[in-house]
């Protein structure tokens, strides 16, 4: 019997022969396993960096990620801060009036036609 | 996250199920309030928290996942299986309508004329632009999967401009098929054959304008580096869905657009 991982299920899965000898990512110079899995990144001052040119801009990723991952104990849909605290603000503000407005227009709905 | 003993996402507190479900009520009691008094106030509002709803949500994954890195491959697995069946329930939904089509189409009523097209019923041609929007929709099935091995192999511009490809194809399709919509010979109004022509293409036009949202989101995500060569289950969902509005399309070109015709 031969195997494969299958990327899909992310199980091994029964293979023809030369499936289980070829597999599909085993690419010469590339390494055989998942790079460790990493929690937070170091962030990288950019003269450590490659030299290698921009494409569309510069990669923010690792500045956020070290924002993001401060330990402030503030949960992730409020962890920017102001623009975050304004939007969700006006989102509660519309979902608690619109709730109110809901009952008042049903309660309305529901009176018998007066003629 | 560096304090849990397992793999798994205990998920921040979060406000966003509570505001999608007032969403949903809101659109729903504001469609009946539409139907019986012509106001639209009410489901306007339900519109605008529902789409104010969806990016705090998914602006709120994809800063968990990229940003505090709680997407492990246990995590990303379970979100696998949440997108096939979530796809697998879409497939349903379209089977109710393709099912409604046969019935209909199958045994043709005498009030139809006892024939499929019904008697007075001009179809459009299958080999004009329907035709040309299966080829549409087939190459951008093409221009999808080119972005995904761009971006498996690490190859930023290629992946950039075929994903981009990818969405121009898409609002190609849309554009063609409004014209479509407005240049056609019959209307919703015109019978079952109207009714399941453009309830059945309807959706599946929504579909097509939902998936280029999703991949336009996923192009805003690529140029912004949140994809790794190894890790972009998102792009994957989006190409995933993508494909199953191709398929839907060739289903409805077979079924409604050529066998019925």
């Amino acid at each position: 019997m031969y195997y494969k991982f299958s990327g899909f299920t992310q199980k091994l899965t029964g293979s023809a022969p030369a499936t289980a000898y070829n597999p599909q990512g085993l690419r010469s110079g590339l390494p055989a396993e998942s790079p460790t899995m990493i929690f937070a990144t170091p962030t990288k001052v950019v003269s450590e960096a490659g030299a290698t040119a921009e494409y569309m801009g510069a990669n923010k990723v690792p500045d956020l990620q070290k924002v993001f991952q401060t330990s402030d104990g503030i949960p992730v849909h409020l962890k920017r801060g102001y623009p975050d605290r304004l939007l969700y603000r006006t989102t509660m503000a519309l979902t608690i009036g619109g709730v109110a407005y809901c009952l008042v227009a049903l309660y309305i709905a529901a009176q018998p036609n007066r003629k | 996250m560096a304090h849990q003993a397992h793999a798994y996402h205990m998920v921040d507190p979060s406000p966003w199920p509570l505001t999608g479900a007032v969403a949903a009520l809101l659109m729903t009691s504001g469609l009946a309030i539409w139907m019986h008094f012509h106001n639209t106030t009410l489901m306007t509002l339900g519109l605008i928290l529902l789409l104010l709803t969806m990016y705090q949500w998914w602006r709120d994954i994809i800063r968990e996942g990229t940003f505090q890195g709680h997407h492990t491959p246990p995590v990303q697995k379970g979100l696998r299986y949440g997108m096939i069946l979530f796809i697998t329930s879409e497939v349903f939904f379209f089977l109710g309508f393709f099912w409604a089509f046969y019935h209909s189409s199958l045994v043709p009523t005498p009030e139809l004329g006892g024939c499929w097209p019904p008697t007075g019923i001009t179809p459009l041609d299958p080999f004009e632009v329907p035709l040309l929007n299966t080829a549409v929709l087939l190459a951008s099935g093409v221009t999808v999967t080119w972005a995904h091995h761009s971006i498996m192999e690490g190859h930023r511009k290629e992946a950039i401009q075929s994903l981009a490809l990818t969405i121009l194809l898409g609002f190609y399709f849309t554009f063609l098929q409004a014209m479509e919509y407005y240049e056609a010979p019959f209307t919703i109004a015109d019978g079952v054959y109207g009714s399941t022509f453009f309830v059945a293409t309807g959706f599946h036009g929504l579909h097509v304008i939902i998936g280029s949202t999703f991949l336009a989101v996923c192009l805003l995500r690529q140029v912004q580096y949140h994809f790794t060569s190894e890790h972009h289950f998102g792009f994957e969902a989006a190409a995933w869905y993508w494909h199953f509005v191709d398929v839907v399309w060739l289903f409805l070109y077979i079924s409604i657009y050529w066998w019925g015709s």
